[in-house]
Order: C-alpha cells, then sequence, then structure tokens
C-alpha cells in the first residue's frame, strides 16, 4: 500500500520592511515544525536572501509591510512573499534572477566596500528548484519551491 | 536568537574566533571586522557550531577572509560548521574552496 501523502500544512508571518526583520524570519522558519531540519535550513537561508532585496529595492512599501507564507502541498515545499512596491519591478527585471534560465549576472567583488555582491540570489537559485516573480497591479510576489 | 556573540581567544599561536548567534545583513559588520583584524594578525581559526544562520553578506566577508590570508600568509579555517551553515556555503556551488574542517585538530 503505497504511503499517503503529508498533509497539507502552512504557516503566516507579517513583517515590517525594515532590515531587522530578518530575526523575526529567521525565528519563524525555525519553528516550522511540520517540515524537517533540512528545509527549514533550505527557507531559513534563501527567504532571508529574498527579505534582504524586498528591503532594500521594494522600499517603502504599501502599507509598510510584507506577508510571508511558507507551506507543504503533497511532496512539495514552497514558500511565497507577497507584498506592493512600485520599485521592485524594474530592479528585478535588471537583476534577471527571478526566472527559469541562468542567473544574468555572476557575483563579483566589490573593491570599494570590500564585499563580494550578488552571491545572495545564486544561493537562492541553487537552494531552490524554481524562483520566480511575479508582478501584479494589486500585489506583487516572489515564490521559491524546494 | 538576535544578537550574535564572537569571542576572540589564542590557541597555539593561532587565534580561535568563536561565533554564537546568525551572520545575517543585520549583524555581518562585527563578524567582518573580528575576522580581518584576526586575519591581519596570525593564523585562523573560526568555530562556527553555534552559528544559526549565514546569509550572503557572511559569505562574502568569508571569501574576503581567504584571500586576505592568501595574502597576508597565514592559515584560515572554518572549523565544526554547524548544518546551516554548511548548506549556506554548499549553495554558492563552489563549496568545495572553503577551508572547512571538523576538528581544530585538523587545522
Amino acid at each position: 500500500m503505497p504511503a499517503s501523502p503529508e498533509p497539507r500544512a502552512e504557516r503566516d508571518l507579517v513583517l515590517s520592511a525594515e532590515g531587522s526583520a530578518v530575526f523575526a524570519f529567521e525565528d519563524f522558519a525555525d519553528g516550522l515544525d511540520f517540515l524537517p531540519p533540512i528545509d527549514r535550513c533550505r527557507i531559513k537561508i534563501a527567504g532571508s536572501e529574498i527579505l534582504d532585496n524586498i528591503v532594500k529595492h521594494a522600499s517603502p512599501l504599501d502599507g509598510g509591510t510584507l506577508r510571508v507564507r511558507a507551506a507543504r502541498r503533497g511532496g512539495s515545499v514552497t514558500l511565497a512573499f507577497y507584498f506592493r512596491s512600485t520599485s521592485f519591478a524594474s530592479f528585478a527585471s535588471g537583476e534577471g534572477a527571478f526566472g527559469e534560465g541562468p542567473a544574468s549576472r555572476e557575483p563579483f567583488f566589490d573593491p570599494t566596500h570590500r564585499r563580494w555582491r550578488g552571491i545572495g540570489l545564486v544561493m537562492c537559485r541553487n537552494l531552490s528548484t524554481r524562483l520566480v516573480f511575479r508582478p501584479g497591479s494589486r500585489m506583487d510576489r516572489i515564490f521559491l519551491e524546494f | 536568537m538576535t544578537q550574535l556573540d564572537i569571542s576572540v581567544r589564542n590557541d597555539h599561536h593561532r587565534l580561535l574566533l568563536s561565533v554564537v548567534g546568525p551572520i545575517n545583513s543585520y549583524t555581518f559588520t562585527d563578524f567582518q571586522e573580528k575576522i580581518y583584524k584576526a586575519i591581519a594578525q596570525a593564523d585562523t581559526a573560526v568555530d562556527m557550531e553555534h552559528v544559526t544562520a549565514l546569509s550572503s553578506a557572511g559569505i562574502g566577508v568569508i571569501m574576503t577572509a581567504m584571500e586576505d590570508a592568501e595574502t597576508t600568509g597565514h592559515g584560515f579555517a572554518i572549523v565544526n560548521p554547524s548544518e546551516v551553515v554548511k548548506l549556506a556555503i554548499e549553495s554558492t556551488g563552489f563549496g568545495e574552496r572553503f577551508p572547512v574542517v571538523k576538528t581544530l585538530k585538523q587545522v
């Protein structure tokens, strides 16, 4: 007799669009007890990168907040970000990281600030099986599937 | 956990940094400052057993530290990384370039 699929489970979080929201997101990921530890780690790493990009490139958000949903449906684990921004779509199209093809920009070293840049979205793409940005007239959405 | 604690001590002619907590976009500057300072002075090992998050900002600091270590001729190693650290390193796509060891004896 085939094993029955895992039941659906999901959890939501509302975050303010500021850098310190990353701590609340990390706690959220750690608390996803319907997922195995490896999936919680994937969500924590990839989700933190997406959150960081939203805070940096989508602000000011309409209402000042964004919503996050982690879910398990059948054999699939997803993480979704919902927000409303007038600026994120132009950032995302220039970055080329949200789509099915290879990333358009490789990580590079910024000598002025002595920092590597562009690593975060590469990590997201390697951790997930799908990373999609869907702009909308009422809401922008970023989906990750693991 | 919101606080990053980094202690530095001498350990057999090298500096050992013990890191506890999340290395994320909000905390990485403290990690950056301490790791760059250590590598400029001596061989450096970073115990990451109790690191609860590692973002791309933290990965970037480690990559720069690896280059600084080459430039200064000092040794550099990441010791006993937690699961989330291992996964973050692997997710770069070039995890094999990171000097990861299980114990200090391997440094």
